[in-house]
């Protein structure tokens, strides 16, 4: 166990390396750099010694590979550099930042868990009956509405003809979370109660499920103790698998509801050309993903045995 | 399993009330009868490059300057002329050394008390340590008196006040220097005590040498999103708010709980012709598609009316403005008749003007970091196929890249033409054969003889003229066109007093800002 | 498909008939979108701009005084197509990877594996400005981006139904009878495997319409003047509250895509279901 877990972290060093020459290659290839970047977004002018000198300041002017290989040395030594932009610390910014977007994603996890798995299930068990069609349909509606759209027309609704609710979410304690949270949910929701509902389905068809109806096997106990265990399983993993994609996806909707996490920073930094943030961003969110799918291999071991860890790699 | 998901239910319905119950709104007024005024912005944070007070601090200066917080020695009036400010007068002693003498009687928020001595020591450090001041400022040295400052230039630089007055020119007490989060002492009527790359917090300075501060705090936070914004001054979370988008104007202007306060700014809109196309060359052409370009339906439809159709590169509250320079306006009829003067004709019916076989088609370069520019290029984009000419528009955030590629033929950009009310910036900027961003390659060598004139003229009214002249030079060779002048809005709650747009864009918050409520 | 249908379930075959004819109703505004339009979706008229909607304008007009029922017609095809071609691109891609890994296994297996790993745990969205960047904004980039990260969810689904067929008798026999690995790969192993793929498919296009639409707000997607509905209610949602039907239309119209795809996913998964079929995915 302990070595399968150390062999999973030895893995992701490959995968951060990877990742990180990645980002810097494209975004070196992409564009002019931070420099140009901030000037021409201001409308003013600066002459081409100043350009040159900020440049030089920031190591720009090196070649490639000596830029990348100065960055990765400070990360080995635990320093992964100054914003160009806020001239702040990256490591500090970043960490400050984090809780916020994780407790934005957790929270949207916990309630997309607890919307989409009874309204799946129940979707499943009657199919193709009027709850299921229902279900299916606001489905439909979650899943074509753009994030932006949805936040805009929530804030709308529950913060200026209701009141309920602040526009802003910044200092808002719990109030500010539930609107962003919403948002979120709402597209995650209504992509895994469908996500449920045939996986569910799919048990439902299996085998055994027809031998126990065939026993007479009560229909609740089929469900919760063989149908619902076996699907959560397919559901973890889907889960765990857009994590990744979550923990990214939360960039538009922290800036709508100015929640000051990690995926507003990450938009500015990108627009801004600010590389020290950009890895900073890239390389938390690999090593997050990572993580967060060790843990659900962890725990599927725990709730299916017959699965063997190190199998799949 | 049934277990432990009736459990996570059960968790889950007892915090949705939870999270409702905390809500409720947020007091109008702060704690014991305060008069705080919250602020919306889109105009800070490290995007902008002007997050901090620190005026020495690359665009900072901005912040510092707007939020009350530091003053310059001199300011703009509302034509965009200098009046002293934390400076009672100043005299040239000869071309290169100029006297400026201080208002006695101010301190810093620190408690040092502003004299010459201070005063030099933050102008020290703004040339050793600010990328843009050194070259703007030219200063070799500077020797302070008890209540006045001695500059001596390295050459003649007749606009150094005008610099001076630039937010980077903000006087700071150095002794109590640069805090850990970027605050300063100023002699403005806030001092902040809070600040972070989305807000800013700001309380009155007791001590205001201008007067009773009407305020007792101000938060100034940062909003990206317009639409955000809007709905955040429409909720009541804040009082005032600059940047909305123009869509969303139509909601608070005949409203009568919002007032709004704008002002014509020196930022424009204009584009530069790539001297390099082949096509672009011959003076008619770009004749035509400068004339093909609808100011009026631009600023009166797409921006809501909120800007100004612009003829030269200065605004008409300028004396070298729009009111002396002339161009031809909108007229499709007449650029029709230019290309056909010029060869280009529609010779195979596909509605496009064509010249030995080949399509007029130009690339109009932008960028979306200004809001305008895309409404610009789709609304020129109509009115250009009208007259025949293909527009394929590039819209990128790289458009530095491609402006090195040299793959396009008309540039369009946002620039804040006389930041300093100055008329020498735009043209040394932009139209000169060594601007640096004089991206078309654009030359007139009657337009450098002036402009050499110009950098040794001291006279004010001799300096306008000269700005206005070579800005009709610019204009009769059609080397730039210039679309519109931003109008800047502050929209704010009726009870709001004293809030005014400045066409400068420097001065938002002072002493005279209060609320009735 | 190479079982037998033992009973009729003409109630799955009709919705499915029902579902295509949506599907084809919807391929056939966006091919022929230019003869449908009212209006010529690209004709600005200032002094008609924002008009609500009335008889002349069924669903008004825009900022630009366009005709946004035409824009709708005509974004069809940027909209449609976009979506249609992404999802097919990182289907068979991604899928003829995945079959690859798993019938091959060993080397491949693991370097693809490590690869589609890479591009899980990296943002996306870094990526696709980073890629708009390299090679410009526009739809087709912006699918070029979107394709580029979201192939490895293919990849592994085909990898692991190849993985779950691999050791069926009938795969077997094939190999026993001498049939090459692209013989088996094609006629034995992908139609069992396709049922899966192609339902997921079906319901990756609302989504993958969702993630362009999401790349136009950060000025990634269509460049103007392209009628596409995702920068239609980017560009529109300002006006939410002062001329609410410049985002309504386009919205709506997502909105039904949405839904016929989405159906059409669904019945195909009844249609292909297990319990119907002789062959089953353990």
């Amino acid at each position: 166990m302990r070595r399968y877990i150390l062999h999973r972290l030895v893995q992701l060093i490959p995968i951060l390396l990877g990742i990180t020459l990645l980002t810097f290659a494209m975004m070196r290839l992409a564009s002019g750099d931070a420099v140009e970047a901030m000037y021409e977004n201001l409308g003013t002018s600066v002459s081409q010694d100043i350009i040159d000198a900020k440049r030089a300041e920031l190591g720009l002017d090196k070649p490639f590979f000596v830029q990348y290989f100065t960055w990765l040395w400070g990360v080995v030594r635990g320093d992964m550099g100054t914003s160009y932009i806020s001239g702040q610390r990256v490591f500090e910014t970043f960490v400050s930042k984090l809780p916020n977007t994780i407790l934005l994603t957790v929270s949207s996890i916990l309630l997309t868990v607890a919307v989409s798995i009874p309204l799946g299930v129940l979707s499943a068990v009657r199919h193709n009956r009027a709850a299921d069609y229902v279900i299916r349909f606001l489905s439909f509606i979650g899943n074509s509405l753009p994030n932006f759209f949805v936040s805009l027309l929530l804030l709308l609704v529950f913060a200026v003809k209701l009141e309920w609710l602040p526009v802003i979410s910044t200092g808002g304690g719990l109030t500010g979370l539930l609107l962003p949270t919403l948002t979120l949910t709402i597209a995650m929701a209504a992509k895994y109660t469908r996500q449920v509902r045939s996986t569910v389905l799919e048990e439902l068809g299996k085998e055994y499920v027809a031998g126990a109806r065939a026993r007479g096997v009560r229909e609740s106990v089929i469900l919760y103790a063989s149908v619902l265990k076996a699907s959560m399983l397919t559901i973890l993993t889907l889960l765990a698998l857009s994590i990744g994609s979550l923990l990214g996806g939360t960039a538009i909707v922290e800036s709508i509801f100015l929640f000051d996490g990690v995926g507003k920073l990450a938009v500015d930094a990108i627009t801004m050309r600010d590389y020290p943030m950009i890895q900073a961003y890239v390389m938390w969110m690999a090593i997050i993903y990572v993580l967060v799918n060790l843990c659900t291999d962890l725990l599927y071991r725990r709730l299916d045995p017959r699965v063997r860890l190190g199998e799949e790699g | 399993m049934k277990k432990r998901l009736t459990a996570l239910l059960c968790l889950l319905a007892m915090l949705l009330p939870m999270l409702t119950a905390c809500g409720g709104k947020e007091t109008e007024t702060g704690d014991n009868g305060e008069k705080v005024f919250r602020y919306g912005t889109t105009a800070y944070g490290p995007a902008m490059s002007n997050a901090g007070l620190n005026p020495h601090d690359n665009y900072s200066g901005w912040s510092c300057v707007r939020y009350g917080v530091g003053e310059t020695l001199f300011r703009f009036t509302e034509t965009m002329e200098l009046e002293p400010w934390l400076a009672a007068g100043y005299e040239w002693l000869d071309d290169v050394t100029v006297r400026i003498d201080l208002r006695q009687g101010i301190t810093f928020s620190s408690g040092r008390s502003l004299d010459g001595q201070a005063v030099r020591e933050c102008l020290e450090d703004l040339i050793a340590v600010h990328d843009r001041a050194p070259g703007d400022l030219k200063i070799q040295s500077i020797a302070a008196e008890e209540n006045a400052v001695v500059i001596t230039c390295s050459e003649p630089n007749p606009a150094l006040l005008n610099y001076l007055s630039d937010p980077y020119g903000a006087i700071i007490d150095m002794d109590y220097g640069v805090t850990e989060d970027r605050n300063v002492a100023g002699t403005g009527p806030f001092v902040a005590y809070e600040i972070a790359d989305d807000h800013v917090y700001l309380k009155k300075n007791p001590d205001y040498w201008g007067g009773e501060v009407k305020l007792d705090r101000v938060e100034v936070t940062a909003i990206t999103d317009g639409d955000t914004l809007t709905m955040a001054l429409q909720s009541g979370q804040i009082d005032a708010v600059q940047g909305l988008p123009y869509a969303s104007l139509p909601l608070f202007t005949d409203n009568p709980s919002y007032t709004i306060s704008s002002a014509d700014t020196s930022r424009v809109f204009f584009g530069a012709f790539n001297y390099e196309t082949p096509a672009l060359q011959d003076l008619r052409v770009r004749q035509a598609i400068a004339m093909a370009i609808d100011k009026e339906s631009f600023t009166e439809t797409l921006l809501n009316g909120n800007g100004t159709p612009a003829v030269g590169p200065f605004p008409g509250n300028f004396s070298f403005g729009s009111g002396a320079v002339t161009a031809p306006g909108y007229d499709p009829e007449e650029a029709k008749a230019l290309l056909a003067q010029a060869g280009w004709t529609d010779t195979d019916g596909d509605g496009y003007v064509d010249k030995d076989g080949e399509m007029l088609t130009i690339r109009w370069l932008t960028y979306p970091g200004r809001m305008e520019l895309p409404l610009l290029a789709e609304a020129a984009q109509a009115t250009l196929k009208d007259i025949g000419v293909k527009v394929e528009v590039n819209s990128t955030a790289n458009s530095a890249d491609i402006l090195e590629s040299g793959a396009w033929d008309v540039y369009v950009s946002a620039f804040v033409a006389a930041p300093t009310g100055d008329g020498a910036y735009f043209f040394t900027t932009h139209c000169l054969a060594d601007s640096a961003k004089n991206r078309g390659g654009y030359y007139n060598e009657e337009l450098e003889a002036l402009a050499a004139q110009l950098r040794g003229t001291f006279e004010t009214e001799q300096r306008s003229e000269l700005a206005a002249e070579m800005s009709q030079i610019i204009l009769d060779d059609c080397g730039f066109f210039f679309a519109s002048y931003l109008k800047m809005n502050f929209v704010m709650k009726s009870g709001v007093t004293g809030f005014t747009a400045h066409p400068s864009d420097y001065y938002e918050i002072t002493a005279q800002l209060d609320m009735t409520m | 498909m190479e079982q037998k249908r033992r009973r009729p379930l003409r109630g799955v075959t009709l919705r499915l008939a029902l579902c295509a004819l949506l599907t084809g109703l919807i391929l056939l505004v966006a091919v022929f979108a230019p003869l449908l339009t009212p209006y010529d979706p690209y004709a600005q008229d200032m002094s008609a701009a924002l008009q609500a909607p009335s008889a002349a304008h069924l669903l008004g007009t825009d900022t630009y005084g366009r005709d946004v029922l035409s824009r709708v017609i005509m974004g069809a095809r940027t909209s449609v197509f976009s979506s249609l071609a992404l999802v097919a691109i990182i289907c068979v891609g991604g899928s003829f990877l995945g079959v690859l890994c798993g019938w091959l296994g060993g080397k491949v297996d693991t370097v693809v594996m490590r690869l589609s790993d890479l591009f899980l745990a990296f943002p996306g969205m870094v990526f696709a400005i980073a890629v708009a960047g390299l090679i410009g904004g526009g739809m087709v980039n912006a699918v070029i981006a979107l394709a580029a990260i979201s192939w490895p969810k293919y990849t592994r689904l085909a990898r692991g139904q190849t993985l779950a067929v691999k050791s069926a008798p009938y795969i077997t026999a094939a190999v026993m009878a001498n049939n090459t690995p692209l013989q088996i790969i094609f006629r034995h192993i992908l139609p069992n495997i396709a049922g899966p793929l192609l339902v997921t498919a079906a319901l990756d296009i609302g989504t993958m319409m969702m993630e362009l639409a999401g790349l136009s707000f950060l000025n990634l997607g269509a460049q103007p003047p392209t009628a596409e509905w995702g920068s239609m209610m980017s560009k529109g949602r300002s006006m939410i509250q002062t001329s609410p039907w410049v985002v309504l239309g386009p919205g709506f119209a997502i909105f039904l895509t949405v839904l016929v795809f989405n159906f059409l996913g669904d019945t195909l998964r009844d249609y292909l279901d297990p319990k119907r079929r002789g062959v089953r995915s353990e």
